[in-house]
């Protein structure tokens, strides 16, 4: 799957500056709903918060992929940022969070495409070739060559 | 060691909440627990991204493959985990 083709303009951030994981989700999720991916974003934050509710989406090495499947989003996106500085995430590995991947999936997710971005996403981050490149770009435009060629 | 082909239930697969539900669950045990579909290489079932990246969904069948001290409880509390749909629909 191409997840670049789920991000849209201002769904990328190479300097996103944000205190917590809160101020950080909220951003993102504003960031979607700018694009036109969100409809309704009390749902959709409803949903994201839910689920770090039920454990922490900072799945180590300094990446979180917070993510909600809610009526509120419109069609299957994808929102990165790069931290300013890292924030706490209560991660598997306990090391603070610099990369963030929030996904958004309609409520009516028939193709099961939560779980495909996931995959696609956990494949890279696994390795440190991918993890170096991502930390390293500095343009939307090289986030995005890294995640097209994946 | 001790293994079994398990199917999986629930229908959204294997995600990241039951990933970490099934991490959890082996930490809870002193044995090492291996995950395998399709005859393709094994993972280490101590790191959620390594589960994520098999891609299980709900039909699929896969491996769980315990060896230590304690690998008949661990495989049990594991396959019991699965088939209880992690809670899940």
């Amino acid at each position: 799957m191409n997840i670049s083709e789920l991000m849209q303009g201002k769904m990328i951030s190479v300097d996103l500056d944000a205190s917590t994981r809160d101020d950080c989700i909220e951003k993102l999720i504003q960031n979607m709903m700018a694009e036109g991916y969100v409809t309704d974003m009390a749902a959709y934050r409803e949903a994201v918060y839910e689920r770090e509710g039920k454990g922490t989406t900072g799945v180590g090495f300094g990446f979180a992929i917070p993510h909600g499947k809610s009526s509120g989003i419109k069609k299957a996106g994808l929102a990165f940022a790069h931290l300013k500085t890292p924030i706490e995430w209560n991660s598997f590995d306990g090391k603070p969070v610099s990369i963030v991947f929030l996904i958004g999936v309609p409520d009516k997710d028939t193709g099961n495409e939560h779980l495909k971005i996931l995959i696609a996403l956990s494949k890279q981050i696994m390795h440190e070739d991918f993890q170096n490149k991502i930390f390293n770009a500095k343009t939307n435009e090289e986030v995005l060559e890294i995640l097209e060629a994946i | 060691m001790v293994s079994k082909e398990v199917e999986l239930l629930n229908k959204l697969g294997f995600h990241m909440r039951p990933a970490q539900l099934f991490m959890e669950k082996v930490n809870e045990y002193n044995s090492t627990v291996l995950v395998s579909r399709d005859g393709n290489e094994k993972i280490d079932a101590s790191s959620i991204l390594g589960l994520l990246t098999l891609g299980i969904e709900k039909g699929d069948k896969f491996i769980i493959e315990v060896s230590g001290g304690d690998e008949v409880e661990a495989l049990g509390g594991l396959l019991e985990l699965v088939n209880s749909k992690f809670g899940e629909d």
